[in-house]
């Protein structure tokens, strides 16, 4: 039985299709279209979800959406009428979308794909709840989601058990811990929905000790804090209620200073609140899930919604309250709604057996050797085949041992923000300007941020100071941990400046290819470890198709294409060079 | 000719976009300032709150939801 999640409209639209209860295909629009965090109707995605598994959507039983519109048009409606008649501009911005697409999803199911049955709604809050539990290891977990805002949950705490999920507590809009940190976000000139991670990264920089950081105590007088977690803002120091800017004027006045400018340089005060609005995230994450461990009475916690990504706390929360155990999908934020919808209906609403967990995050559109050569040779690039897996292996890593930049393209695509070594781009950790050359030649963004390291499972605990036993989920990039001290000057170039990396661990039997690379890198370098960032420029979503891995080479100072079965050097096609510093933006 | 007639038809599409935009972009203004301004008007006066803005002090910020599975039907709706 295959059974659709679609999850749109707001950010990272994405599909899934799981057949008898296991995930098999799932993508985000974004890479089809280009456009990052797409947000229209996935209907590449799904085309490609239905083609993975060669059905056509007749042979979908059904259909889930991540969310309840009409809740949510509920609480629009609401903001408008009690902020009357500051949102005049949003209001008239908004609402077309409202009436042409956002309220008329089973129309454009319907139209977009020729399905005919049920289209089942569940909500945002109990989507992002399923998407994380229903494929976790666990058979009872307490469960907490935290994102900007869904219907009218911001926050939610609750019990996973079997195949049922109860949210218990709910902390309602405009309460919201990730429109703070987005707040955060927008007034140090990123953008909202897209650099909250770029905000955690410089944090680093800051004063992180709560009582030497002036921001942070101020930020905590509009924040009243309960032990149990449970929090209310100030509103007056906010202005996402009724606008599109984020930050109040009194806002402003608190943080010494009007909202950045993009193109301003950073100063240590911007420091300075990038790692107060950590801090305080951190302070009332820590309540809540102490509270939800207290309320479940487990060991296991299960995490979902965007503010799951904050990896800098990821990496602290088991020592920092009192889980034992954690899991948060690939991808927690709203893009992975769509796998958690799927799994709800089959699971909880049908009641079906849960059966093993998610391990394999390369559900995206794969390609073969035959696919890539056809490619290579339609568009006369100078490409050279190796002869066999252990060539590709040992030339790669030699490579890279020899500083060069190498894109990675292998298996199918991963689920969720991060590449996970099959989209990515590669290089030596040990080189001491590597992070200036790939930040600067490669990715074009900003000096400061930093860049991940990937390293075999098994030696993990002998570079980072890691959890033991070691949650499943450093699979995934989701984990920010302290670098062990002697090697920072040793890997300078993914150790960030507050002595942390956030690594990716590699089990063999995840990615054979990727696992042989980085030991045959250790057997030459003395280190098993590689930089692993995404592969894509500034501003564009991750390469999905053989195209737009060549275009991504061809435009920065990727040296290697490593393709398949097939290794494409740059140079050896200067004709089809461009400049995609230019284009590059948030 | 054939240039000609097509750039008529794109400039009278484009035209038709804007002409469109804001015919909207005036219901809308009405919609909105007899609609929600004369709703925030009424609430105002008898002190109705849509949105918790200015809470008071609690013990527990935490609103009681009890979300659980429900009757399939609920699930058709989008409410």
């Amino acid at each position: 039985m295959y059974i659709l999640g679609i999850s749109c409209y707001y950010h990272d639209a994405s599909a899934a299709l799981i057949k008898d209860g296991k995930v098999v295909a799932a993508a985000q629009e974004e890479r089809f279209t280009r456009v990052k965090h797409d947000t229209s109707f996935p209907i590449n995605a799904i085309n490609f979800c239905l083609q993975s598994q060669n059905i056509k959507i007749e042979d979908v039983a059904l259909v889930g959406f991540y969310e309840k519109p009409l809740l949510k048009f509920e609480r629009i409606l609401y903001q408008h009428i009690e902020m009357f008649p500051f949102g005049i501009k949003v209001f008239l911005a908004t609402l077309p979308a409202w009436f042409n697409t956002k309220l008329r999803v089973i129309k454009a199911i319907r139209k977009k794909l020729g399905y005919k049955k049920n289209v089942l709604f569940i909500e945002h809050h109990l989507a992002h709840a399923a998407s994380s539990f229903l494929i976790s290891p666990f058979k009872k977990a307490a469960v907490v989601t935290c994102d900007g805002v869904g219907e009218w949950t911001t926050t939610s705490l609750g019990i996973g058990e079997g195949n049922n999920i109860t949210l218990l507590k709910e902390i309602r809009f405009p309460n919201s811990l990730g429109l703070l940190y987005s707040t955060i976000t927008a007034y140090l000139g990123f953008s909202v929905n897209n650099s909250e991670y770029k905000v955690m990264g410089l944090s680093a920089y800051g004063e992180m000790d709560p009582k030497k950081n002036k921001y942070y105590q101020r930020l905590k007088k509009i924040v009243d804090l309960n032990e149990d977690g449970s929090f209310s803002f100030d509103m007056s120091y906010f202005t996402y209620h009724y606008s599109n800017r984020m930050p109040s004027k009194k806002l402003c006045q608190l943080l010494d200073g009007p909202i950045k400018k993009a193109d301003q340089p950073l100063t240590q005060r911007h420091n300075d609140i990038a790692a107060a609005v950590q801090l305080l995230t951190e302070e009332i994450l820590t309540k809540i899930l102490n509270y939800a461990q207290k309320v479940s009475q487990s060991d296991d916690l299960v995490m979902a919604g965007g503010v799951a990504l904050n990896s800098v706390y990821n990496g602290k929360i088991l020592r920092k309250t009192t889980f034992k155990n954690l899991w948060i999908q690939p991808d927690p934020g709203d893009g992975g709604t769509s796998i958690g919808v799927a799994v709800y209906i089959y699971y909880t609403l049908m009641g079906n057996k849960r059966q093993g967990y998610f391990k394999d995050p390369y559900l995206g559109p794969a390609y073969s050797n035959l696919e890539i050569r056809t490619f290579l040779k339609k568009n006369k690039i100078k490409y050279k085949e190796f002869r066999n897996q252990k060539d590709l292996v040992n030339q790669t890593a030699e490579l890279i041992h020899k500083n060069s930049v190498v894109g990675w393209f292998q298996l199918g695509m991963e689920w969720g923000p991060r590449a996970l070594g099959a989209r990515s781009i590669l290089s030596n950790p040990c080189h001491p300007k590597m992070q200036e050359i790939l930040n600067e030649k490669v990715k074009h963004r900003e000096t400061f941020r930093p860049f991940a390291p990937v390293i075999c499972r098994e030696d993990a605990k002998d570079f980072f100071e890691i959890d033991n036993p070691m949650p499943e989920i450093t699979d995934f990039m989701l984990m920010v941990y302290p670098i062990k001290k002697k090697w920072h000057k040793k890997i300078p170039a993914v150790t960030h400046i507050d002595g942390t990396g956030r690594l990716q661990t590699i089990q063999k039997n995840q990615n054979l290819l990727y696992y042989n690379l980085i030991e045959r890198f250790g057997n030459l370098s003395g280190i098993p470890i590689l930089i692993n960032t995404s592969f894509n420029i500034r501003g564009e979503p991750i390469v999905c198709t053989p195209f737009d891995a060549y275009k991504c080479m061809m435009g920065t100072g990727i040296d290697y294409l490593v393709m398949g079965n097939f290794l494409i050097k740059r140079l050896d096609n200067s004709n089809h060079i461009w400049d995609s510093e230019k284009y590059a933006k948030d | 000719m054939k240039d000609f007639l097509q750039g008529i038809k794109l400039g009278m599409v484009e035209f038709g976009n804007n002409l469109n935009g804001i015919l909207v972009s005036l219901i809308l203004l009405f919609v909105y300032i007899l609609g929600v301004g004369s709703t925030a008007l009424i609430a105002k006066l008898i002190g109705k709150h849509f949105l918790d803005l200015n809470s008071k002090k609690k013990k527990s910020y935490w609103v009681d939801l009890n979300l659980s599975k429900k009757e399939l039907r609920e699930y058709l709706n989008q409410f």
